[in-house]
């Protein structure tokens, strides 16, 4: 019997090389791909998560766990059964004028691991590239990060555009980022605002078969 | 968590020249005005011992030779023992910073808000509360139980902090006897006289009076507590532009005598006898005549005192984290930093006061000591200062992160993240929303909240049943 608690304590001290090691092994001894990935990568993130929201952990680890966590996934993802162009897809940036990726790169991370495409735009985006990358990947979810209280304001230009364009009804809006609050999410019209990337994550996972089906 | 005795010299007010001139001015003052004593067996042994003696007028004048061998003779290093618990164990001298309580106050600032006289249940409560503060260092006995009679106030005092803290202990005392049945009760624990000696829990503060007066009463104590080889300070705590000169210089240069004078007559006693350097520098208040616990001058005085301390190589009693304000507030906040990082920085050893005091040292407050323990941290941080080598030098990091590349995810990062920065308690760091989110609580209230966990799930080593059982048979007077 392969022992999980090896990829998860790889994930745990943010070692991608041990995870990635062992996630090799998981699968050349014939476990189920999604198992691995159950068991053994989201498992780890899990405990993670769990840390992190009673301040056991510090951001630095988390992105040291993801960054482990990424590194098993890579591995799976050749035999993972869901494939990407079956998934739900996401579309993911920085607002225009803000250079933040770090909290990015978490969403990134952790939207991956629960079967989401990522379509990844980088960091400062501007509105009419949001909204060209709507027409063009038809997602489920738009998702917009901002770092700076000067560039939050952005978010809602890019959700006004999407109305010019017809575009608002077909996608989700999602908002996140230091500056970022409930209020503002609501003021500027998204759908939605995650105070983490972990609540962003652990709502995917919950809602994955409704919006895949949709 | 930082643990004390970390080492600084990173402030230094006095040039090594200033620090022989206030040496010179004080043995001038010794050696002319001297000190007044009034227990007759004090003056006869300094008589004894080679000083001026003046009868008629209660004089001792010390030369400067008598003082130097005094100094000589006085331990350079006081260790002042954790009970039962050697990790809490504090070695006063050189440049080593511990921060704690103070006394002696006459009241509380409860939780309800409300000020009201202190009681022998908030000496338990305050040695239970800073026994679960890991920035709170010792215990000074910081309040007095106003319900007793003067007879039991010292043993109840003693008895109710070592039974509520196994951190290093330091209280003044109010009468006489108080002294044998306190150290009675402290070698009962110790299992014997000589092993409290040899490892003492407990210490002693008998004061002299500004300007450099020995009191008849007092006087006894502290040569009871040398003769019998305990730690003590004698707290001299000159007024400037009252009780000392209105410059700092003079109040320094006072200060120093009344402290040297202390290691002197303790010294003359018994010869290597532990005894602190003991400064409580203060300013009066020039407007309303009011005294001054928690100015900048008393900071820059404290830190200077440590220099003097340095100089003479004797462990030091300072004072710090000190406030004259009413309630923790933000007077609070910024004296308490101001007087606790001065002396800190200067490398001074036994900084009391530095938790739970408001009210110039007439009151305590419990949210305040939880305040001060994060004062404390953080005093201690910038005691820890940088540390300079190839490993925290990052280069090697900085090149692989390269330009425009962020730090976050670096191992180094995580490795070290806990033990650079310093993690308060009780400030709010979260945004706007989340603070509004978490109730919109202010220090107070927060310090509040982590208090009464505290005092409600944290319980220290009690003095074992049985000793106990003795101890309340010799001390009937014990609550």
């Amino acid at each position: 019997m392969f022992d999980y608690s090896l990829i998860i304590n790889g994930i745990i001290e943010g070692d991608a090389q041990t995870v990635q090691q062992f996630t090799k092994q998981a699968l050349r001894e014939k476990y189920p791909p999604d198992k691995i990935l159950e068991r053994g990568l989201i498992a780890g993130i899990n405990i993670i998560a769990e840390k992190f929201k009673t301040e056991r952990v510090l951001v630095p680890e988390v992105l040291r766990s993801t960054r482990a966590m990424h590194a098993g996934m890579a591995e799976l993802q050749p035999y993972l059964k869901i494939k990407p162009n079956t998934s739900v897809k996401a579309v993911l940036g920085t607002v225009a004028g803000d250079l933040h990726d770090i909290g990015k790169f978490l969403v990134n991370m952790l939207v991956s691991s629960v079967g989401v495409t990522v379509i990844d735009l980088g960091v400062n985006v501007s509105p009419k590239k949001f909204v060209d990358a709507v027409r063009r990947e038809r997602p489920v979810f738009l998702m917009m990060s901002a770092l700076l209280t000067t560039t939050m304001w952005d978010m809602k230009e890019v959700i006004d555009e999407l109305i010019s364009a017809g575009l608002r009804e077909q996608v989700k809006v999602i908002v996140g980022g230091t500056p970022i609050t409930v209020e503002f999410a609501r003021e500027i019209g998204a759908d939605y605002y995650f105070e983490d990337a972990f609540e962003l994550k652990n709502f995917l996972q919950d809602n994955f078969n409704k919006l895949k089906n949709k | 968590m930082l643990k004390g005795g970390i080492e600084s010299n990173a402030l230094k007010f006095l040039t090594d020249e200033d620090i022989k001139k206030i040496h010179q001015a004080s043995m001038t003052v010794l050696a002319e005005a001297g000190v007044e004593i009034h227990e007759r067996a004090a003056l006869d042994l300094c008589a004894e011992k080679g000083a001026r003696v003046d009868y008629d007028r209660n004089r001792a004048c010390f030369n400067e030779d008598l003082v130097m061998q005094a100094v000589e003779t006085a331990p350079s290093t006081v260790t002042i023992y954790g009970r039962g618990d050697d990790s809490r164990n504090i070695t006063l001298g050189g440049t080593k910073v511990y921060m704690g309580t103070g006394g002696t106050a006459l009241n509380v600032i409860d939780f309800d808000r409300k000020r009201r006289k202190t009681t022998v249940e908030d000496i338990a409560k305050t040695a239970r509360l800073i026994n679960g503060l890991d920035n709170i260092h010792f215990f000074v006995i910081p309040c007095y139980p106003n319900e007793l009679d003067t007879e039991v106030v010292d043993v109840n005092r003693f008895y109710h902090s070592i039974n509520n803290t196994t951190k290093p202990i330091m209280g003044g005392l109010f009468t006489e006897d108080g002294v044998d049945r306190v150290i009675n009760m402290a070698a009962e624990i110790a299992g014997g006289l000589d092993k409290l000696v040899e490892r003492p829990f407990i210490s002693f503060i008998s004061s002299i009076l500004s300007p450099l007066k020995f009191d008849d009463v007092r006087t006894r104590m502290l040569m009871k507590i040398s003769k019998a080889g305990l730690p003590v300070a004698t707290s001299c705590a000159p007024l400037a532009g009252a009780t000392s000169p209105v410059t700092l210089a003079g109040t320094l240069v006072q200060l120093n005598a009344e402290a040297l004078s202390g290691v002197v007559l303790s010294q003359l006693v018994h010869p290597g006898a532990p005894i602190l350097y003991s400064a409580v520098p203060t300013i009066m208040d020039m407007q309303t005549m009011s005294f001054l616990f928690g100015s900048v001058e008393s900071g820059i005085m404290n830190a200077a005192a440590a220099q003097m301390a340095q100089f003479y190589k004797l462990p030091l009693y300072s004072t710090g984290g000190i406030s004259d304000s009413k309630q923790p507030d933000q007077q609070a906040g910024y004296e308490k930093v101001l007087t606790a990082l001065m002396p800190a920085l200067a490398g001074a050893n036994f900084i009391h006061e530095a938790a739970g005091q408001l009210d110039s040292g007439m009151t305590i407050s419990y949210a305040q000591y939880v305040i001060d323990n994060d004062i404390n941290g953080q005093v201690m941080r910038a005691v820890r200062g940088i540390e300079v080598d190839e490993y925290t030098l990052a280069a090697e990091v900085i090149t692989k992160v390269g330009p425009g590349g962020n730090f976050l995810a670096e191992k180094q990062t995580a490795k070290k993240m806990r033990t650079e920065f310093y993690y308060p308690k009780v400030s709010n760091r979260t945004n706007y929303a989340g603070w509004e989110q978490a109730g919109c609580k202010d220090t107070w209230t927060l310090a509040e909240e982590v208090a009464r966990q505290i005092l409600e799930n944290h319980t220290p080593d009690s003095i074992p049943e049985e000793i106990d059982k003795k101890i309340r048979e010799m001390e009937p007077g014990i609550k």
